[in-house]
């Protein structure tokens, strides 16, 4: 009887750990927020990759990631519009569920129109800080990176 | 970075659990970046969880010294199940990812199928009971860049104020980011003043780690503008603050 249970008992030990193992295979799930406020073309680029490589490593799946652009930033969706392979890369991102951001105070700052100045921009998409909707998020748990 | 710094006796405290915050939040930074540290730390805390699980059930006094076959038995099952225990562990824990996986918060909000409407759910509620806690980062003496950085700050706190949410914002400024509070080179020296004095729960923070090597390597003594602070390091306090639960945000 004794032999029995504690051959159940490192059984059923045997088992947890192995789900254990089998949980910290990948990375799990994620809550990411990137932080994008310069206008330069090849940090631009870089980023769209960076947010690619991380859906990549973490999966569509586990992955809740949000770019939160204000200033300078904006300029990727700018760039959306006007430039066939960034709209390209940025509906792609999107089919995988990464959200797009855009900060109020630089709409309003730099006098743009979000449905003429902005590649798919909707109502839902605005923020009205950019810099207050990173810290909330990251107050949520959302980890910060800043490419 | 070496980690010959820190003792055995030390690394044993902080496997369990006896370091205070500043001292843990010193190992973990230096673990970040000093793969042979992290791999030190992990075998301390196998070992540690093995000597754990194999006193889990202690010896009864009074317990005939030579095993029967059933103990002995029974001595094998556990000391097999804690070898493999403990090489599973050691397996866990062998690169950091492992670690940061492990003891990360579990990830609570997923994305919903539908863009627009997780956007809006995730949005920053305006009036949230807590009060926000930022910490700003700035680290160049790009002018462009520093007024960029000075308005957004001033931003933040305008939008705080108006929403009538409770923040406290503390600027940390480190290596060529001194120069924004040094009053013989700062570009901005009046909206500095400005924003200290209108603002209550604004500090800006001077790293003293950049205050002495000026010193040492150009032979200059910072002259700081009147309401900016100094904290012993600016990384330092920058790893503290996000342990306390502060937001972190690099302008």
């Amino acid at each position: 009887m004794r032999k029995m249970l504690s051959f159940l008992l490192a059984l059923g030990l045997g088992v947890g750990l192995a789900a254990a193992g089998q949980a910290a295979e990948g990375y799990g799930k994620q809550k990411v927020v990137y932080h994008l406020n310069v206008d330069d073309p090849a940090q631009l680029k870089a980023t769209v990759q960076n947010v690619q490589n991380h859906i990549n490593a973490v999966g569509q799946e586990n992955l809740d990631l949000r770019v939160v652009m204000h200033g300078n930033g904006i300029a990727l969706l700018q760039q959306a519009n006007n430039d066939a392979d960034m709209q390209s890369k940025v509906i792609n991102l999107k089919k995988q569920g990464i959200h797009f951001n855009v900060c109020a105070n630089t709409l309003k700052g730099k006098k743009l129109n979000y449905k003429n100045d902005l590649f798919d921009v909707s109502e839902q998409d605005i923020v009205p800080s950019g810099v207050a909707e990173i810290a909330a998020l990251q107050a949520k748990g959302y980890s910060y990176v800043k490419p | 970075m070496s980690h010959e710094k820190f003792s055995d006796e030390f690394l044993n405290a902080f496997v369990d659990g006896e370091l205070a915050p500043e001292e843990k939040s010193r190992v973990l930074l230096d673990m970040s970046q000093d793969e042979a540290l992290n791999r030190r730390v992990c075998e301390l805390k196998t070992l540690h969880d093995l000597v754990r699980t194999g006193y889990q059930n202690p010896p009864q006094s009074g317990s005939t010294p030579r095993a029967t076959g059933d103990t002995r038995y029974r001595a094998n099952i556990a000391a097999a199940v804690t070898l493999a225990f403990g090489i599973l562990l050691g397996w866990l824990l062998r690169e950091p990812v492992g670690l940061r996986t492990a003891a990360g918060p579990a990830p609570s909000q997923m994305p919903a199928p539908d863009t627009r409407t997780a956007g809006a759910a995730a949005r920053a509620a305006p009036g949230d009971a807590a009060p926000a806690r930022v910490l700003i980062h700035i680290n160049d003496n790009n002018a462009v860049h520093l007024a960029q950085a000075l308005d957004e700050v001033e931003a933040l706190l305008a939008y705080y104020r108006a929403h009538r949410q409770n923040a406290v914002v503390e600027v940390v400024v480190n290596g060529a980011g001194l120069d924004l509070v040094r009053a013989d080179v700062s570009a901005f020296p009046d909206r500095v003043e400005a924003l200290l004095k209108e603002h209550r729960n604004l500090t800006i923070a001077a790293c003293q780690n950049t205050i002495e090597r000026l010193a040492r390597e150009a032979g200059i003594a910072a002259q700081l503008l009147p309401g900016v602070t100094v904290i012993d390091s600016g990384v330092a306090q920058i790893m503290r603050r996000q342990q306390q639960g502060w937001a972190y945000i690099q302008v």
